[in-house]
């Protein structure tokens, strides 16, 4: 392997931070638009009402999370052309399945009998749903949160490709052009950045997180 | 908009790519299942090295797929083309079937296993008898999620050389060709749905009735 | 038959011993019960028997051979084993179930279909309903025959028993139990069994050996540990109707005063009559029914004595006198 430590430290301290800000915003902003549309969608359809419809949802989910990331970002493009805009909404759709299920899942996890209890001791539903059912789900929406973070780190790389930017650009001219140091200073930060972001949410959820049911 | 079109007018085309597609995916999964299966099976007896080398998976699977393959398609005697493809594809497959493999034989009630030592069975019969038939359902899931992964990741060995689904998307991105685009995404997906729905299917059927219930839960 | 001599075994990371200076024999044909309150060490003592658990110090004979020179394996197939989990396969249908362990041992099909068919139906289960359902779809009773029936299969002479009737309500267990003691009549084998309830220690007991802590209290038959308890762990473990329970125990034939020739009539007791192999439990009852306190005790139908409450009180007070 012809690897040029010279170019590699050029990419590494020059060339990709320049990238970072806007990987950062091709993440987070998708994150932040999924988790406000997911959590809530997932309330809802965890609701008695709806509940029946939930199997549904669930196989729609997992469905969706089926479909290659690279179509994902792809399809957008012939509606909505080259830029920032097709590459945020095709992560934002991509970071919203694993939160959403994740989030149907770990409602329906909760014992039946634990909320039979509550209602027992007359409870509503809506303070079954925010002093039983929620805290007891939130390690599991973490999860998926998390889950989703990472997946949204790695998948933005795609960006580049339809002309969203990011790190994506650094590491695809390191393979348009063969050259090694450039990926690897691209991944790098990538790793670091999903490493980072998954601490912050276990530290965000250590907060939240009943201490007993931790 | 017409991606049909499009494919009726390089039906050649389509078929050579979906077909190439399918074979890469193919022989990534005999490998993978030959080798991460028995990884699997050693871990879930030597609880010392489970540790790592899941954690190992779970890190490789964090590196975007591009990179892997851009790192190999540079080691010199790989360079573009099927072989790396190949091995980054069963790289990434590592995560997700050693990891089922080890849960599931994990997930065994211990007070089952404790009965089947207790009425005399062997260490080998209990793996074979007992975890292995118990952890299977858990297995197939794990091959099941791994298989529509492999098919997703392979669009991204277009850019290693492989004339695969993931060559239409490309292409048609720096061409412009949104029909190319559409033709690719959409091909690739219904096979990737397709794999999903049937490997459901032959879960539920391969669930022995007394797990069913467990699993249900 | 079984020879445990002073075995000990220090779990890793405790700092007491869970089982220490075990010692006992168990007899041919016997059902030695192990009694004791929870974590005193009863499973611990059970599983070093067949090995599931390596004993730190000590040996365990079974004919005269030391088990921990024989394959782990064989052994524990020559010993039937019920489990505290119960742990049946839960993937496996159950006839399959039953059939673990003459699978094991290769028996051939036939056979070894015709054993599971009579096993079932052995402890009432309708092999053509239950046999195939999978274990959940039984309830708990019905799960623990079906560990009974598994550790019974190959027949094995020696059966090790953790509480095997411990996920059943109180009337199930009593059948259970009287069905398994009413086998064990024709079965005749050597038993080691486990339970925290004394008064199934004392029903199933040829011998009982009580536990406490990890070591052995007190040992002998249930007359013997009821009418002589060895300190006052015992006597809160026979619990305040020890009186009863030695009652419960003792044949009424054994209190009566008998007539040295069988009288003209029964009129004196108006019909109140007990076997004199009954219980004198049931005398009593038969008394406070009547509004007596004399009942008939007979043989068949002669009768041959009379029982006075004066001499059950009189004998309670010289067998257990104020305790140890
Ligand atoms: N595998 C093990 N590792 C460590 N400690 C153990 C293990 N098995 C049992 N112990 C400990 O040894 C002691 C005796 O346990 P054992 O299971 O023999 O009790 P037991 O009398 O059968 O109780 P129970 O009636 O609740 O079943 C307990 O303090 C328990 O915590
Ligand atoms: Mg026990």
């Amino acid at each position: 392997m012809n690897f040029d430590m010279d170019i590699f430290m050029d990419a590494l301290w020059r060339l990709s931070p320049g990238y970072l800000t806007e990987h950062l915003q091709l993440v987070i902003i998708p994150m932040a638009i999924a988790i406000l549309i997911s959590l809530p969608a997932g309330i809802i359809i965890t609701r008695p009402g709806y509940r029946r419809h939930s199997g549904r949802v669930m196989a729609f989910f997992n469905a969706g999370q089926t479909i290659p990331p690279l179509a994902v970002i792809a399809i957008f493009f012939p509606f909505l052309g080259l830029g920032y805009g097709p590459a945020i909404l095709a992560l934002t759709i991509y970071a919203l399945l694993p939160i959403a299920r994740n989030t149907i899942a770990a409602i329906h996890s909760v014992p039946e009998d634990v909320k039979e209890a509550a209602m027992g001791m007359g409870m509503t539903p809506r303070e079954v749903l925010f002093s039983v059912e929620l805290p007891l789900s939130v390690p599991a929406i973490m999860t998926g949160i998390k889950t989703s973070a990472v997946l949204t780190v790695s998948t933005a790389v795609l960006a580049a490709l339809v002309g969203g930017k990011g790190m994506g650009a650094v590491i695809f001219s390191g393979i348009n052009f063969f050259r090694p140091e450039l990926i690897l200073a691209g991944t790098i930060y990538i790793g670091i950045m999903a490493i980072v972001i998954e601490r912050m949410i276990s530290v965000i959820e250590w907060m939240i997180v009943p201490a007993h049911i931790r | 908009m017409n991606f049909y079109g499009f494919i009726l007018d390089n039906t050649g085309l389509v078929l050579e790519y979906t077909l190439n597609h399918i074979s890469l995916v193919a022989v990534v999964l005999f490998f993978s299942l030959i080798l991460w299966i028995a990884v699997g099976l050693v871990i879930s007896r030597y609880d010392r090295i489970a540790g790592t080398i899941i954690s190992l998976g779970s890190i490789v699977f964090c590196i975007p797929s591009i990179s892997l393959f851009g790192f190999f398609m540079s080691v010199p005697g790989l360079g573009l083309g099927r072989r790396t493809a190949t091995l980054v594809l069963v790289i990434y497959a590592m995560m997700p079937l050693v990891r089922s493999v080890y849960m599931g034989i994990k997930s065994v009630d211990p007070s089952v296993i404790d009965a089947g030592k207790g009425m005399g069975m062997t260490g080998l019969q209990i793996l074979f008898k007992i975890q292995v038939p118990m952890a299977w359902p858990m297995v197939f899931a794990g091959i099941r999620v791994t298989v529509v992964l492999i098919t997703g990741i392979a669009t991204m060995a277009t850019f290693i050389g492989e004339k695969n689904l993931g060559r239409l998307i490309h292409q048609g991105i720096t061409r412009g060709n949104a029909d190319m685009i559409i033709a690719g995404a959409v091909i690739v997906s219904l096979i990737a749905l397709a794999i999903d729905y049937i490997m459901g299917r032959i879960e539920k059927k391969i669930t022995s009735p007394g797990l069913r219930f467990e699993a249900g839960k | 038959m079984i020879r445990v001599d002073n075995i000990k075994k220090t779990f890793p990371g405790a700092n007491s011993p869970a089982v220490d200076q075990v010692t006992f024999n168990v007899n041919e044909g016997n059902i030695c019960v192990f009694v004791g309150p929870s974590g005193c060490g009863k499973t611990t003592i059970l599983r070093m028997i067949n090995r599931l658990i390596e004993p730190d110090q000590g040996d365990i004979f079974i004919n005269g051979k030391d088990v921990l020179e024989m394959n782990p394996a064989t052994l524990r197939r020559t010993i039937g084993y019920v489990i505290q989990q119960i742990g049946l396969l839960p993937h496996r249908t159950i006839e399959a179930n039953v059939a673990l362990v003459p699978g094991l041992l290769k028996w051939p099909r036939d056979k070894t279909r015709q054993r599971v068919l009579e096993l079932l139906e052995m402890v009432g289960l309708r092999p053509g309903e239950v046999g195939h359902k999978y274990p959940h779809q039984l309830s708990g009773g019905q799960m623990q025959r079906v560990g009974v029936a598994r550790a019974l299969a190959a027949d094995p002479p020696i059966m090790l028993m953790d509480e095997p009737f411990g996920a059943v309500d109180p009337i199930v267990r009593i059948r259970l139990q009287d069905e398994f003691l009413r086998l064990q009549q024709t079965f005749k084998k050597t038993i080691c069994f486990v339970t925290h309830d004394i008064n199934e220690a004392i029903k199933m007991g040829d011998y009982l050996v009580i536990v406490n802590q990890g070591r052995i209290v007190q040992m002998g038959t249930p007359i013997e540990v009821l009418t002589s308890p060895a300190d006052d762990f015992v006597l809160r473990l026979l619990g305040d109707d020890r009186g009863v329970k030695i009652l419960d125990l003792t044949r009424s034939g054994s209190l009566m005063e008998s007539f040295q020739a069988p009288p003209k009539t029964s009129a004196g007791i108006n019909g109140c009559i007990v076997q004199a192999i009954q219980p004198v439990k049931i005398a009593l009852e038969m008394m406070m029914k009547n509004n007596s306190d004399q009942v008939g005790v007979c043989s068949g139908d002669k009768i041959v004595g009379i029982l006075t409450w004066n001499s059950i009180k009189a004998h309670i007070n010289r067998v257990s006198g104020d305790g140890p």
